[in-house]
């Protein structure tokens, strides 16, 4: 033909869902054009004369829309920051900016076009069998073939767009829209079913959109229908995935507050009816802009008012192919020619010297000049779902496509995917289904609900299981057309050819499988809808066997490719605070996130908070410390088991410290406890391991001894933990507290009261300490947690009192070598190495990890010991800090003898402190080690005699 | 020189909302006036009951796990299997918990501080539900009434439906059910009351959902 055909805007159409009074100005390659609310970029595109949208991926074809829907696979463009964007499904808004993707320097001169010259080398396995050799290329490899890569530009500037999540507990999920699709909603909702209804694309009604008068009057009174019925419809949106028990997924695209909206819906019964997808037909030339499907081409005549063409030859293997050329010819059209398949004409090539079609030739050799080649072969049936429930589709020759395999209890499919009939059949099909599945439901819930405490009483027995009594849609015979006598494209998204697949056959890739994994056809952003069938077809001639024995790959989650932002969806980050938050924040304080907690890591100057609180006072917010309540006559007991030294014996109103270790030895948490009353404990845990150490109590309680009479109770944040540390900590403590006595002997080291603080009732009050000096840690109620610490500040201005953060309670607890469970420990530490041997009491009953620790105390015993030892240790020079896990290593050698645990600046001391584990014989004291530091120097240190750097006999916190 | 005696302790609420400013302090009635709010109740007494089956306790509280029901003006919460959460004002909690048979393995735990609570109240109140929770909210499997413990915006809370009853009190007993809207109560750890507060509110944008 000469001169290219430009498509163009039709006058209006009966079924037009174009909307004639909304312009829409956008660019499409940096030109300015316009459409109509409710046009695709495809259609608008079309409108506006573009035939050619892409570049193939491989070989840089020219590409013009072929289906003009979701499944498109030449329609992917750049529509501002957004790559990949489906053209054939999104919906044209105000001022979009499209572009084509991955070309250079123009969608019309892309000089990567090129690979089609080299084409023939480029076989399947090319990339494989090519630069697998020398591996140390692989990087430059990977350089260069990333520029060839398909997509669009992702701009990481983009800010995030809200994607959101919500749950959703259907009784009957139906996907898809079509007429058996909304009968069946329709009917389930009707028999009193909870229904949602989901439609891939933006309109309800399927084909009968693009077909007659009566068919579209007929969607548009089931949808009133649906309505009226209680369905929530949900259009724009695609089941992605069907999972265990019903689990279903949804990706709804058009939510008005969220860009996608996962749902994730827990459907008692899924009725599948997703239709069929029309099949491309594999010829030489089937990519050339220009070659289109009958379905494509009557959705853009019906729908959107656009004239695809000038001139038409129609290969028609079916009604709809007829149809199209009905409709082809009604909006002026030139049908040069029907190729009726059915008569056993065939289609051989699409050809042109340019780069859309302009000929035709047929089977027997004509050749018919044209513009557009319409083909109608046949559907793949999309058993997508069905195979996520188990199904295995089974192939029918005579219909000439898959079918499902077998029935499912609670996954029922209706529509063209079962079978084929007129649109009143399909009508009854789903109205029989809905009903089915809402019948099934209602078991299905009867029985659920019957066996959830909390769920309303049903009444009845169970109902009997529905039989399926529906009458099986017919098949209408179809002739097998898959590939002509020449070879094409078999998968549009990833240039695979059916010459190709019958290469990577001969090469011995005989499975599906197999083909699929090395040839990647199927693989693309397709995901099989199109090409699945014809790749099977292909390996099947290929290899002389026939499709049902090449069988089908299999379909898997997602239905149809989901964006990141989608699963990620609501993003819910816990945070936890104490109710002295909103103090530290206002008053400068820095925080850190420990675990989930919110905390202050210092208000300015960790250095000067330690030294305030050694001089003076300070005070510290340490609720997140976790705390359980424990009452009953066997806490003792569960004490003894938890903890390795002895509990039997601990008298009312004292405290005991001890650790805690798993079945192995290893060291699990530590901490305090302490006695309120006779039955009444309160147990303190490190931050980190409340919720472990609950769990590990129940665990010993519900599991080990369900006999003993304990309840434990978490109430970590129903306290409010504030330690009060210094020299002066007692006489503030007096001013707040007027009955509880702190005199020494009163309310001596390692001891617990109980009393009123600032006039707070109810409070708790340990004299213990971490950061070795005279301190008390008050556990007040929650509630009244910051006016409690407002109160300290205010009775403690003349002190000197100063609130102090974690950075300084960490520097103070390593000067006065307390070690830290998971930072001076791992998960390997064993208790001995902790140097608390003696709290490990072998002479007791039965307690947590007692084996495995009597065997490491003998070991650690031994002069062929391995063990690490925990020890504190001290820089030669006390200006070098080493970083935390820095190596230590033996003198003059790289064998390692252990590593730096902790580290810090000294405040009080003027020197550098560690703790750190190491080989045993190294950790006797005075021993001189070496130590790895971060920029490779190394430096020496010495094994100091005991933990502690400051205060070793702790006079300061017993006085 | 602080004295001790002088200081006057204020309840504060682990929530601030923009609508009540120091809320919890006081328990507002604005939750009644809106299609759909959010209102923190954090200031209710709740007192955790443990019990052993057969113990007289038990057969006083006579609420079983999943399920919960007013008497004497508090709300008694089966939270988990042999274990109470009783809801209520504080002298109403008091007095009845001061009733409780001890006899035998019982235990009672002040939760007032320890747990917060927020009333998620609306006709879309389930709707806001299903965006940060997965459990069912339907009447059929949460009925006015139900206790359940899930994640609710990963956080482990305990919810009780309880659309009838208001602060210690049925509501308007001669409304006719259908129009009384289904109502949630949300407790969760103190310390995570503010990021759920925010989080609930966050999500139910999209119908309306306001700080009472």
């Amino acid at each position: 033909m000469s001169g290219e055909f430009k498509p163009s805007r039709l006058g209006p159409q009966s079924g037009e869902v174009i909307d004639r009074s909304a312009t829409i100005r956008f660019t499409w390659d940096s030109k300015v054009m316009t459409g109509f609310a409710g046009d695709t970029i495809a259609s608008a595109l079309m409108a506006n004369g573009v035939r050619i949208v892409s570049r193939s991926m491989k070989y840089h074809r020219p590409r013009g829309y072929m289906t003009a829907d979701y499944w498109d696979p030449n329609g992917f463009v750049q529509v501002g920051d957004d790559p990949n964007v489906r053209s054939g499904h999104r919906l044209l808004e105000p001022g979009m900016t499209i572009d084509p993707q991955n070309v250079w320097p123009s969608l019309d001169h892309d000089v990567k076009a090129a690979n089609g010259f080299v084409g023939r080398f480029l076989t399947a396995g090319f990339y494989y069998k090519t630069f697998i050799r020398p591996q140390r290329l692989w990087p430059a490899f990977e350089k260069v073939l990333s520029t060839f890569a398909p997509g669009g530009t992702v701009d990481l500037d983009t800010p995030h767009r809200l994607h959101d999540k919500r749950y959703a507990h259907p009784d009957v999920v139906v996907a898809g829209g079509g007429p058996a699709g909304m009968a069946a909603a329709i009917a389930a909702a009707e028999a009193g079913a909870r229904v949602m209804l989901v439609e891939h694309e933006h309109h309800l009604g399927g084909h009968l959109l693009w077909g007659s008068d009566e068919d579209r009057a007929l969607a548009a009174k089931m949808r009133d229908a649906a309505d009226v019925a209680g369905v929530e419809i949900l259009t724009d949106s695609t089941v992605t995935g069907r999972y265990e028990d019903n689990w279903v997924s949804i990706v709804q695209r058009n939510h008005p507050l969220a860009v996608e909206r996962l749902i994730k819906a827990r459907a008692t019964s899924l009725v599948v009816a997703p239709g069929l997808i029309e099949r491309p037909y594999v010829f030489a030339g089937n990519d050339k802009p220009g070659v289109m499907l009958s379905g494509a081409v009557r959705r853009m005549i019906n729908m959107y008012a656009v004239k695809p063409g000038s001139r038409a030859v129609v290969l028609t293997a079916n009604a709809d192919g007829d149809a199209a050329v009905a409709d082809l010819r009604d909006v002026g059209v030139e049908v040069a020619r029907v190729v009726d398949a059915r008569a056993g004409e065939n289609v051989a090539s699409a050809n042109g010297p340019g780069r859309t079609v302009e000929s035709v030739t047929l089977g027997d050799g004509t050749s018919i000049d044209c513009d557009l080649l319409v083909t109608a072969v046949g559907w793949t049936a999309p058993t997508s779902l069905l195979n996520m429930a188990a199904d295995r589709p089974v192939y029918d020759a005579t219909a000439a496509r898959f079918f499902p395999g077998g029935p499912i209890d609670t996954v029922l499919s209706t529509g063209g995917l079962t079978g084929d009939g007129t649109v009143e059949q399909l009508v009854e099909h789903g109205r029989a289904t809905g009903r089915l599945a809402a019948e099934r439901s209602a078991v299905a819930k009867h029985r659920i609900q019957a066996h959830t405490a909390r769920a309303a009483p049903v009444s009845g027995d169970e109902p009997a299981w529905p039989h399926d009594l529906r009458a099986a849609l017919g098949r209408d015979p179809h002739p097998e057309l898959f590939r002509s006598t020449t070879h094409g494209i078999v998968d549009f998204s990833e240039d695979v050819s059916s010459k190709d697949l019958v290469g990577a056959a001969a090469e011995g890739f005989d499975s599906v499988e197999l083909l699929k994994r090395f040839t990647t056809a199927t693989m693309g952003p397709s995901q099989g809808k199109l090409e699945t069938v014809n790749t099977v077809a292909v390996l099947a001639e290929a290899r002389g066997e026939t499709i049902e024995e090449v069988g089908t790959t299999v379909w898997r989650p997602p239905y149809a490719p989901i964006t990141l932002g989608a699963l990620a969806g609501r993003i819910f980050e816990p945070v936890r605070v104490s109710s002295i938050q909103p103090w530290h924040e206002a008053n400068g304080a820095v925080d850190i996130l420990a675990g989930a907690w919110k905390r202050p890591e210092h208000y300015g100057d960790p250095a000067a908070e330690v030294m305030n609180t050694r001089t003076n006072v300070g005070i510290i917010d340490v609720t997140p410390l976790g705390k359980l309540d424990l009452q009953g006559p066997d806490v003792p007991k569960l004490l003894s088991q938890l903890y390795t030294n002895k509990w039997m014996q601990l008298p009312v109103g004292s405290v005991r410290y001890g650790i805690m270790c798993a079945e192995d030895g290893v060291v699990l948490d530590d901490g305090v406890t302490a006695r309120l009353g006779d039955e009444h404990y309160l147990m303190t845990t490190t931050s980190s391991g409340a919720a472990t150490i609950w769990e590990w109590a129940e665990n010993w309680l519900q599991t080990e001894h369900p006999e003993w009479q304990v309840h434990v109770t978490p109430v970590t944040t129903g306290l409010c933990s504030i330690n009060i540390a210094g020299p002066n900590s007692r006489t503030l403590l007096g001013r707040l507290c007027p009955d509880i006595d702190l005199d020494p002997d009163a309310f001596p080291y390692m001891h617990v009261r109980t009393g009123t603080v600032a006039g707070v009732d109810d409070c708790i009050a340990w004299r213990i300490g971490f950061t070795g000096e005279l301190s008390y840690e008050i556990h007040v109620p929650s509630g009244y947690g910051l006016h409690v610490w407002n109160a300290l500040l205010d009775a403690g201005a003349d002190l000197g009192i100063k609130p102090f953060g974690l950075e300084a309670q960490r520097i103070m607890r390593l000067e006065k070598g307390h070690f830290i469970v998971g930072q001076d420990t791992d998960g390997l530490t064993k208790a001995p190495s902790t140097g608390l041997a003696p709290l490990i009491k072998l002479d007791k009953d039965d307690f947590a990890g007692k084996a495995e620790l009597g065997w490491a105390l003998d070991e650690f015993a031994s002069a062929e010991s391995k063990a690490p030892r925990l020890v504190a240790i001290q820089p030669t020079d006390p200006t070098v800090v080493p970083h935390e896990a820095s190596q230590i290593v033996r003198a003059g050698t790289n064998e390692i003898l252990g590593r730096i645990t902790s580290s810090r600046m000294s405040p009080t001391l003027g020197r550098s402190i560690c703790l750190g584990q190491v080989a045993i014989d190294a950790a006797a004291p005075g021993t001189m080690l070496t130590i790895v530091l971060a920029d490779g120097t190394r430096t020496t240190a010495e094994v100091m005699a005991r933990h502690a750097h400051f205060d070793p006999e702790g006079e300061r916190l017993r006085g | 020189m602080v004295d001790p005696n002088s200081v006057n302790p204020v309840f504060e609420s682990p929530i601030t909302s923009t609508n009540s400013g120091s809320a919890g302090t006081s328990i507002g009635t604005s939750a009644d006036q809106a299609a759909l709010t959010l209102a923190d109740e954090s200031s209710l007494t709740k007192t955790l009951i443990r019990a052993e089956p057969r113990t007289k306790a038990e057969r006083q509280l006579d609420v079983v796990f999943g399920a919960s029901r007013l008497v004497d003006g508090v709300v008694i919460s089966g939270q988990r299997p042999s274990e109470w959460l009783v809801i209520g004002e504080a002298n109403d909690v008091s007095t009845f918990v001061d009733r409780i048979d001890r006899e035998g393995h019982v235990s009672l735990v002040d939760h007032t501080h320890s747990r917060a609570m927020m009333r998620l109240t609306g006709l879309d109140a389930s709707r806001v539900l299903e965006k940060v929770c997965s459990l069912d909210w339907s009447s059929e499997m949460t009925p006015n009434g139900a206790v359940v413990s899930a994640s609710v915006a990963k956080v482990g809370c305990d919810i009780v439906r309880n659309d009838t009853f208001r602060h210690g009190s049925a509501l308007a007993s001669s409304a006719p059910t259908e129009v009384i809207p289904p109502s949630y109560w949300i407790a969760c750890d103190r310390s995570f009351a503010q990021y759920l507060f925010d989080a609930i509110l966050d999500a139910g944008q999209e119908f309306g959902l306001l700080p009472a």
